[in-house]
């Protein structure tokens, strides 16, 4: 098995995973009702467990133990696309980049369940449930707004068309892409781009919000190979804050 | 009229003499009931409210705020102007005394829930299903059915009414046992500060 494109895969979806938990709980406190405050910061909780389970999985491949490599790695070697690190905006925005992230990690995430790496295939498995909830969670938000008032259709569809060329920007290929294809350890970021357009469609389908015309959009890339928006130094500052004045610190 | 007392603000209009006018929609979302099964086999139990523009996002809703902590095996929400209720008794009073149990032999008769309050300050807990016509009915099928011994309170609903976990949706609570970080216990906060003290002295 290819190493080293195993590892690359196992840093993109960790890092994803991370950055976006670490972003989503910036809304802890302040979401727009108790119940739903409780619930999205729930699933942020959720992202930063599933990166943790990856970052343990990297560790046993001989990378450093999970706190480093989330806390003490360089903006330049994460691996996130930029989708997930821009700012939460107004909670229209976060709304739709939940549902268009969680779409295609839950795609993503069921493509590794036939992963030919094993305890790849087994945290997928794993974490099934979480995903559903999130993906139902996300589509319930969607289909509820995008088809409630002028004002909510309005927000939805402005928030939906600034952040789609981001997240197409999810699937940037990896250098390793035909290794990991022909290893069968990941189906390859083409394929979970397709099934996740599908997948999006048909949510979309339900409201009164546009089909989107995929041509017209142009990826924001970049995030995979560690070139990164002025955003990402400083929530990795603020997330490392603590861990990085006491590394040996214990709660 | 402007005040900051919510009461004085819902005061019904006075209105102008011959004007007819519609009642002004809720300006905040409706109450949901949502009921917990905290192991596969147990009853269902109230937990508690949500607020929800609708069924669906009471449920998206409920099992995050009732279900992110302990076990939980499944869940389900029901609107709150869907539950009917039987008088509530002190004592050693059985609710059912207070109840007919007549049957309306009516044609058409469908499943409804029925929930017993055992003890004061306690969750309601479903206690069996009955067919019934209506919510009355329903109350009368549960005295002959389900009157075993004596409750505080009953509760009668629709089994139509009721949003369920389906089948396929049962693993939305695989992981949650493994989130022992979401319980304070686990901490051991006790622990700690006992430790910080005796090393202090």
């Amino acid at each position: 098995m290819n190493t080293e494109a195993l590892k690359d895969l196992l840093y993109r979806i960790a890092d994803d995973q991370l950055i976006l938990g670490h972003r989503n709980s910036e809304w802890t406190g302040m979401g727009p009702l108790l119940e739903e405050d409780i619930a999205f910061s729930s699933m942020a909780q959720d992202k930063i467990g599933q990166s943790l389970a990856l970052f343990n999985i990297l560790n046993q491949l001989g990378e450093p133990p999970a706190d480093t490599a989330a806390f003490m790695r360089d903006e330049s070697s994460f691996r996130n696309c930029i989708f997930v690190e821009i700012p939460n905006g107004e909670y229209d925005f976060s709304l739709v980049r939940h549902f268009l992230f969680d779409t295609a990690a839950a795609i993503r995430f069921d493509m590794l369940t036939s992963s030919s790496y094993e305890p790849l295939a087994e945290l997928a498995n794993k974490i099934r449930g979480e995903l559903k909830y999130h993906t139902m969670h996300a589509n319930t938000w969607m289909k509820q707004l995008g088809s409630a008032t002028p004002e909510s259709i309005r927000r939805l569809q402005e928030s939906l068309d600034s952040a789609l060329p981001y997240a197409l920007g999810m699937f940037e290929q990896s250098p390793y892409e035909g290794e990991l294809i022909r290893e069968k350890i990941f189906g390859g970021e083409v394929l979970l781009q397709q099934q996740w357009q599908q997948k999006v469609a048909e949510v979309l389908a339900h409201t009164q919000l546009n089909t989107p015309d995929w041509n017209i959009y142009r990826p924001v890339m970049g995030g995979r190979r560690g070139k990164h928006s002025e955003h990402l130094q400083p929530l990795l500052d603020e997330m490392s804050e603590v861990f990085r004045i006491d590394p040996n610190a214990e709660w | 009229m402007n005040s900051l007392d919510p009461r004085v603000i819902r005061l019904p209009k006075v209105g102008q003499p011959g004007e007819i006018l519609p009642k002004a929609p809720l300006d905040q979302f409706s109450t949901f009931e949502v009921f917990v099964q905290p192991k596969e086999g147990k009853p269902f139990q109230h937990e508690g409210i949500v607020h929800a523009p609708n069924l669906e996002m009471a449920y998206v809703l409920a099992k995050e705020t009732f279900t992110r902590r302990f076990t939980c095996s499944s869940l389900y929400v029901v609107e709150t102007r869907n539950i009917f209720l039987s008088p509530l008794t002190e004592g050693s009073q059985n609710a059912y005394d207070l109840i007919s149990d007549e049957d309306d032999n009516a044609a058409q008769k469908e499943p409804y829930e029925i929930y017993h309050l055992l003890k004061r300050g306690k969750q309601h807990i479903h206690a069996g299903t009955v067919q019934a016509s209506t919510p009355r009915d329903a109350m009368a099928s549960a005295k002959k059915a389900l009157a075993t011994k004596a409750v505080l309170n009953i509760w009668a609903v629709r089994s139509a009414d009721i949003r369920l976990t389906s089948p396929d949706e049962n693993d939305l609570w695989l992981t949650l046992p493994e989130k022992k970080f979401r319980d304070a216990a686990e901490y051991k906060g006790g622990d700690k500060l006992k430790k910080f003290l005796e090393g202090t002295q």
